[in-house]
């Protein structure tokens, strides 16, 4: 068990595993974009209490492909929720740029997602009734008023389009999610997470509802953006081979970085 | 922006709430419809009896009277001062009205009112409710010769034919009875002559037959018309009447036939009258009587389901009315010749009004100060200037003719119609309670119907709330949801009920042709036609109950979509 003191300095941060290269990021930008410290979570169902995680301490250094693998169970979707402030934590801290966001009021948790996070889901998650093209504007609905909204739609949908086009979906945006396949849907998706221009990317297994060929395409966009779009990726997986593209690897095991 | 979208995309694809709503827009609808029927029927009603009624009435207790009705007008013209319009006397009086109809006497109870033909028609609605259109122009009590086109038989022709024929039916039974009365004595003759004693005594009997005669009389009966060819001729008519007793004589006289059977009800009381100054019903009336339309007609459903108004009397027929004097209410009987009919269409009125002059009424019940020559009368009726507050007109006078001293009655036409005007204003609210109350159960079933599409939506709750939409944001969009669904069923039901208004009276007309039963038959009610008004108010303040039900429906749902935990909402399948 691999436990980090207090990681306050740039200089206590070392990768557990080290890809082949060496990340230019942690050249460029040495300071972690998150840190986790002592997260502790579980979770109740009637009486029994089953807990999941227990003293997690991990960093993120800022602009890499960071994966975190583990197995099922082993808490890496609690840990990427709680990083996104989904949940909250029984004890521990999260730190997002220096700044403790696991015990921050609403509002501000609700503008971190919208802004600074990025989120993409095993299942896509899009919204069934709206085309391609509004779901990704959703987070820009939900980030200005009506009127804002309003004013600023063109730039918007210039943006959205762009962005779409860039996940090879130009041709499909007046289309409806169930028209879609597994690989366009998560592209979507991907393509919604990217509108706010968030400062981390939080991927809870993105190709796992996909097929070989497509979870490879995800994958190289996920890989790819990390390096366009100046951007931090966490990616949770189970599956070891996927995180041959990251830079970094971090294996949660039993609720605990192992 | 999103809530906005959302609500629009869940109220496009989701048409079971939709059907969840229908009962909103029934019930707005229903609501509508029955507000303005309701308030048609009301104003009609209204109009009519303050139409009916006077403004304000002062009236003595029945069988009682204002003794000194000059010098208490000039007191009421005093108090009332300047919202004065118009006043008149009445004399009211219950009475009984017997007439002949299918030879059987038919007696009722009526409400008899001796009214001033000058003023009276200044006061209420009266001339315009009169079927005579000569005496709609101009009233008189007079039986006019035309003017009657509601009746097949009215007026001085009709007058004329059944006078005529009263006389040939009873010159039939006369001839009839004088055949009779010969039969009979030859038959007791013959009795007579062949009776005898035989010798111990006893009386010789023979059975002989009753007087039997052959009726030469049956066949003249049953082929006798109606009306004489050329009565026109044989009696003259009523602008003849005005020319010389020696010409209206000699016209009588030049059909030898016919004799004028002399009949005067006044007779013995008079010194002997000549012939020209008796009686005679083909040229003269008794003092005229209007009977409220209700009196005389029935309406008759024929086979083929059709209604027919039966008129058992009619303007020229006489008819006799019971009454008691005033004082020392003694019964007076006197005849009187109706002259017109009363048809306000109120019922109530109908069927239980006769107005004859004031002065002759006040006559036949002795109510003329033989010493003045004052009439007492039983009611003073006041019409005010447009926009004189009646209230407050009636304040007045109270104040001057306190209860306590005066035995009078001062009430405004509203007073009068108090508890028909409140008990119908009371079926409204109840029945304005009932519906609500269906839109209010409206209202939990699109409660039941938002909680089934909250579950379904629990992962686009999830979603939302991960890319950053507070609670307030996700509960809008249901809350939206909510009121779009009320809109939409609120606007339906406004649009279905207007709708329903304003053609309701060709839809009572096909539901009866569909059904073959008249939906709103005007053997029962009021009206012809059902009234009806649109209130704007009613409208919007039903509107808004609907849309605030709807909302107050979808608030609990979105509460729970609002509470949702996003990291839960996101899990589950």
């Amino acid at each position: 068990m691999n436990k980090l003191a207090e990681p306050t300095t740039a200089t206590s941060l070392r990768p557990k595993t080290l890809n082949a290269h060496t990340p230019d990021s942690q050249i460029r930008n040495p300071k972690p974009v998150m840190t986790v410290s002592g997260l502790f979570k579980s979770y109740h169902k009637k009486n029994l209490e089953v807990p999941v995680l227990k003293g997690v301490d991990l960093t993120i250094p800022t602009g890499d492909f960071t994966t975190i693998v583990g197995t099922s169970g082993s808490g890496k979707s609690t840990l990427l929720h709680l990083m996104g402030t989904l949940d909250a934590p029984d004890s521990g801290q999260i730190y997002y740029n220096d700044r403790r966001i696991d015990n921050l009021p609403a509002r501000e948790k609700e503008r971190l997602r919208n802004r600074e996070f990025g989120m993409i889901f095993q299942f896509y998650h899009l919204l069934p009734e709206l085309t391609t093209l509004e779901n990704v504007l959703v987070p820009k609905m939900v980030q200005d008023g009506f009127w804002t909204y309003l004013r600023n739609k063109k730039a918007y949908k210039k943006q959205a389009t762009d962005l779409l086009e860039m996940v090879g979906l130009g041709h499909r945006m007046r289309h409806k999610p169930s028209e879609l396949s597994g690989g366009e849907m998560q592209r979507t998706a991907i393509a919604r997470s990217l509108i706010s221009d968030p400062r981390v990317l939080l991927a809870d297994e993105p190709t796992g509802n996909l097929d070989a060929e497509n979870g490879r395409e995800v994958l190289d966009c996920l890989a790819a953006l990390r390096k366009n779009e100046n951007l931090t990726v966490i990616m949770v997986t189970h599956d070891d081979s996927l995180a041959e593209k990251s830079d970094h690897t971090i294996r949660l095991d039993n609720g605990v970085v192992a | 922006m999103y809530k906005l979208l959302l609500s629009w995309r869940y109220l496009k694809t989701r048409f079971i709430a939709l059907a969840s709503i229908v009962s909103v827009t029934l019930g707005v609808a229903t609501l509508i419809v029955v507000n303005s029927v309701m308030a048609g029927f009301v104003d009609q009603m209204q109009s009519r009896i303050h139409g009916i009624l006077s403004d304000v009435e002062i009236s003595a207790p029945l069988l009682s009277d204002i003794k000194q009705p000059t010098a208490f007008i000039e007191e009421v013209r005093e108090v009332v001062g300047d919202d004065l319009k118009e006043l008149t006397s009445v004399v009211r009086s219950n009475a009984l009205i017997s007439f002949n109809f299918n030879d059987r006497q038919w007696t009722q109870h009526v409400m008899l009112l001796g009214i001033d033909d000058e003023t009276f028609g200044k006061v209420t609605d009266f001339e315009p409710y009169l079927t005579n259109d000569i005496k709609k122009e101009k009233f008189s009590f007079d039986l006019e010769e035309t003017g009657y086109a509601m009746f097949d038989n009215a007026g001085w022709k009709y007058r004329r034919e059944k006078f005529w024929h009263q006389q040939e039916l009873e010159k039939l039974q006369r001839e009839y009875r004088n055949l009779y009365d010969e039969e009979a004595k030859r038959v007791m003759l013959d009795q007579a002559n062949s009776s005898g004693y035989t010798a111990d005594g006893r009386l010789i009997q023979e059975d002989s037959p009753a007087p039997s005669i052959e009726n030469p009389t049956k066949a003249k009966f049953a082929a006798l018309p109606k009306t004489a060819p050329d009565i026109d001729k044989l009696y003259q008519t009523k602008t003849d009447r005005d020319k010389t007793n020696a010409d209206r004589f000699a016209a009588v006289k030049n059909d030898g036939t016919v004799e004028l059977a002399p009949f005067d009800p006044h007779v013995g009381r008079r010194k002997k009258l000549t012939t020209e100054e008796m009686f005679n019903p083909a040229r003269d009336q008794y003092t005229g009587i209007i009977l409220g339309l209700g009196i005389s007609e029935r309406k008759m459903r024929e086979h083929d389901g059709t209604l027919t108004e039966i008129y058992m009397v009619n303007p020229g027929d006489d008819v006799q009315m019971t009454f008691l004097s005033g004082g020392n209410a003694k019964p007076v009987i006197e005849n009187f010749t109706l002259v017109d009919f009363y048809s306000s269409n109120m019922h109530e009125y109908d069927s239980s009004f006769a107005f004859v002059p004031l002065s002759e009424l006040q006559n036949l019940r002795g109510m003329v100060n033989p010493l003045t020559g004052e009439g007492a009368v039983s009611a003073i009726q006041i019409k005010l200037n447009e926009g004189s507050n009646l209230d407050e007109v009636r304040d007045r006078l109270l104040s001057r003719f306190p209860p306590d001293q005066f035995a009078l009655n001062i009430r405004t036409w509203q007073d009068s119609q108090r508890p028909l005007l409140s008990a119908i204003q009371m079926e409204l609210t109840i029945l304005n309670i009932l519906l609500f109350m269906i839109i209010a159960v409206a209202g939990f079933g699109i409660l039941a119907t938002f909680f089934m599409i909250v579950v379904e939506k629990t992962r686009d709750i999830g979603i939302l709330k991960a890319l950053g939409a507070p609670s307030r944001g996700v509960m809008s969009i249901f809350l939206g949801y909510g009121m779009s669904l009320g809109l939409v069923g609120t606007g339906v039901g406004v649009v279905i009920g207007l709708l329903f208004v304003a053609y309701i009276n060709r839809i009572a007309d096909f539901v009866g042709w569909l059904t073959g039963q008249e939906v709103f038959d005007p053997e029962f009610y009021y009206f012809d036609k059902i009234p009806t008004i649109v209130n704007p108010t009613m409208v919007v303040w039903v509107g808004l109950g609907a849309i605030l039900i709807a909302v107050l429906a979808s608030v609990l749902p979105a509460l729970r979509a609002a509470r949702l935990h996003p990291v839960e909402a996101l899990r589950y399948e």
